[in-house]
């Protein structure tokens, strides 16, 4: 068996390009000679995960120069938010990392709760958080699929879709949505939890580390596989943070930040789980931290699962909060209350605020300013797909162009979050 | 409607061959998309109706299936992807966004790709169910198999 | 240069000039190494009477004390028209935060941090592209999600939110 060259190894020092470091300039010595093609990997392209534009200099296979478009979705998420009441801005909210679509409406929910200094009963915050890992879990199963498909390992789509439409069925039977379930209020949420989805919840975490070592059966030990990630898409931790780069991305190239843990939210300190961190910086390390956190995931839904509290799902303050149906019909106070609610929207006091949490794919900030009034005054979601394309040329440092897929790949990036 | 009654036998061959294998373009746009994904997956899916080969070159593909909001940046890629299809070629509109440019009333979003392509089958949803999204494109196939010709044919407008 | 508590969170204001000492500091000697956001804000329109505020008597909105429509509580004024706000991170154990924010009027330069955290490249691009704030020293200062020849800026007060009107079926 020939022996196999030895792969590169993670760098020390930076290697972020200069002067612009998010674009990978041509050498002054291959600028001026034949041999550079510039080829556009355009905004519809099957490998690019989303309407994202690579403009690429070629010389030869390899990469040697490198500029991300970006922009080919920019729906203007932030200003229709301005124009509508908070509770209506919170309908926008998921559509903006498609994926991972509760961690949206969660950050976004969470940042007006910290405004109004409500308090939200533990209910809300045990399921919030048993749904943002659930919907962990179903980023990570896309991500695997995609990603496997683009290297070539077709079947693992298939595999990976299989167990996220038991999630999505979750989620169906929670909010009555399959994706988008706007089910987050501010104050809690907007239904309780309906009789049956603890067994299913029950039979789905027995299922899923039974499908993750199925996955891990399927490629991680895949000759091609290793060849095609290992060594490949190299980031220092130095450069990881000056990138600004989180998740993932961050714990795979040897950081242990993970935001539950440093900044923990809901009710992650009172959970029991690791942090899965890797130390190479290649693509090979991304996708092992991304199996292992769906494991811990599961543990996760399991524990949230077990020690849920009972009691109410929304907090009691009525003038966010609607009040319940049933006392409409007895107290005048209710009715008062539910049509302010209703039809001018609550106040949130003025104030600004930026709370930060970890979705799939990082830190997923929310900067909410409000003036008082019944609309936002601006909303910024901080989107951790967006940075991570700011690595993209230091990530492509040597590569071919296979390599290229297998790397923003890795990055895992959602357009819809880049742009918003 | 009226040219659905008499289709000769090659027509009506002709309609059979292309509704039952009609290959859609890899026109992934946002959630939509996702849902667009897992009508591939072994639980809702299209390879029962021939479609699971999804082509990336529009000029192998049949079907544009729009998914996802189409912001004025991305409607010129959008149109040139239209174009390089050969005929005959169909469009659904998958979802609200795709349809009426969704909840996003807004500067940047084409308040409807029917805008610049024209679409035979809008699917309504946000994002629709995969069965939802399969409704439209066996509606799609009826109307191909009833002779209905595509859309630009019945608009009159370039293709 | 002032520093406010609200939320639990901290905001240092300082002036553009000083901006990037600021910035060298926070990162060298305060340990804020990780430049989470940088947003924008556009204040037009901010505190105009009739249009905001919070309803309430001078303690807050009473609903026992009638007639409290007339106490309008409008917000706090602000000293430009636009705010440019860094929201810093310290990766250490505390995750400490603090919001580094400078305020500039249309037309005014801020100069760029892409020499003190190179994520601030990509943020910087966006607020120039939605806001029009002109950052000094940026390598590549050009349009990021808009088109390439879009005229205007998005995000402004004083841009209209577009679109389409509303076509109800019963109108012709």
């Amino acid at each position: 068996m020939a022996v196999a060259p030895e792969r590169p190894r993670i760098y020390e020092g930076t290697r972020i390009p200069s002067p612009t470091p998010s674009v990978l300039e041509v050498r002054e010595d291959l600028r001026t000679s034949e041999d550079v093609l510039t080829v556009n990997f355009g905004p519809n392209h099957p490998s690019t995960h989303g309407v994202l534009r690579l403009v690429v200099d070629l010389h030869g296979e390899e990469v040697v120069g490198l500029a991300a478009v970006v922009g080919y979705l920019h729906t203007g998420f932030e200003k229709n938010m301005e124009q509508k009441s908070w509770w209506k801005a919170i309908t926008y909210a998921p559509r903006i990392d498609y994926l991972s679509f509760q961690n949206n409406e969660l950050v976004f929910v969470l940042a007006v709760e910290k405004l109004l200094e409500i308090e939200v009963p533990a209910r809300a915050t045990w399921m919030r958080m048993l749904l943002a890992e659930l919907n962990r879990i179903h980023s990570h199963l896309v991500w695997l699929g995609t990603a496997a498909l683009e290297l070539g390992a077709i079947s693992m789509f298939w595999y990976c879709f299989r167990e996220r439409d038991r999630i999505l069925d979750l989620f169906e039977l929670v909010a009555g949505s399959r994706m988008h379930t706007r089910y987050f209020q501010v104050g809690g949420l907007a239904e309780d939890v309906p009789a049956g989805f603890w067994d299913e919840c029950a039979k789905f975490v027995e299922v899923m580390p039974k499908a993750v070592d199925d996955y891990e059966g399927l490629v991680d030990r895949n000759e091609i596989w290793l060849e095609r990630t290992q060594g490949i898409g190299l980031l220092s931790a130095d450069d990881a943070i000056a990138l600004g780069q989180s998740g993932p991305v961050l714990r795979g190239s040897g950081v242990d930040w993970d935001l539950r843990r440093a900044e923990p939210y809901l009710a992650y300190d009172q959970v029991d789980f690791q942090v899965p961190v890797y130390q190479e910086g290649d693509v090979y390390a991304r996708y092992r931290v991304r199996m292992e956190e769906m494991r811990e995931s599961v543990k996760i839904v399991e524990q949230a699962m077990r020690r849920m509290p009972g009691g109410p799902w929304i907090a009691d303050n009525r003038k966010v909060v609607l009040p319940p149906r049933e006392e409409l019909h007895t107290s005048m106070e209710s009715l008062i209350h539910h049509f302010k609610i209703v039809t001018e929207g609550f106040r949130v006091p003025e104030g600004e605020v930026y709370v930060a949490s970890e979705s799939p794919r990082g830190e997923l900030g929310c900067y909410v300013v409000s003036d008082g009034g019944p609309k936002p005054w601006r909303v910024k979601f901080r989107a951790p797909s967006f940075v991570a394309l700011e690595a993209t040329a230091t990530c492509m440092r040597q590569a071919l162009v296979a390599d290229m897929i297998a790397i923003v790949g890795s990055l895992d990036t959602v357009m819809g979050e880049v742009d918003r | 409607m009226e040219q659905a009654v008499g289709l000769t036998t090659l027509e009506k061959a002709v309609a059979w061959a292309q509704s039952k294998s009609m290959w859609p373009d890899t026109f992934g746009l946002a959630c939509c998309a996702i849902e667009m994904m897992s009508i591939v997956s072994s639980r809702y899916d299209i390879a029962r109706f021939g479609m699971e080969a999804f082509r990336s070159s529009p000029r192998q593909a049949d079907l544009l299936i729009v998914s996802g909001r189409v912001v004025h940046k991305m409607a010129a890629p959008l149109r040139q992807v239209y174009d390089q299809m050969l005929e005959p070629k169909w469009v659904i509109a998958m979802g609200a966004c795709a349809s009426s440019g969704g909840m996003f009333n807004n500067y940047t979003t084409l308040q409807g790709v029917d805008k610049i392509v024209a679409v035979d089958v809008h699917v309504p949803g946000c994002p629709p169910r995969p069965e939802a999204l399969m409704e439209g494109i066996v509606r799609l196939h009826e109307k191909v198999m009833a002779g209905i010709p595509p859309a630009y044919e019945i608009r009159g407008v370039a293709s | 240069m002032e520093v406010h508590e609200a939320h639990g969170e901290t905001t240092v204001v300082v002036d553009t000039p000083r901006l990037v000492d600021a910035a060298l500091h926070l990162r060298d000697e305060l340990g804020f190494n990780f430049l989470s956001d940088v947003a924008a804000t556009d204040y037009l329109g901010w505190g105009a009477k009739g249009v905001s505020g919070y309803i309430g008597t001078p303690r807050g909105r009473d609903l026992n004390e009638p007639a409290t429509q007339g106490h309008q509580r409008l917000p706090r004024q602000k000293p430009h028209r636009f705010s440019v706000s860094y929201h810093l991170l310290g990766m250490r154990a505390g995750a400490p935060r603090v919001r580094l924010q400078a305020w500039v009027e249309d037309g005014e330069h801020v100069p760029s941090l892409v020499g003190v955290w190179p994520t601030a490249d990509w943020h910087e691009r966006e607020a120039f592209d939605l806001m029009g704030i002109r950052f000094d020293g940026h390598p590549n200062e050009r349009r990021i999600l808009m088109d390439d020849d879009w005229e205007g800026h998005p995000l402004r007060k004083d841009y209209p939110i577009g679109g389409e009107p509303v076509r109800f079926s019963g109108e012709e």
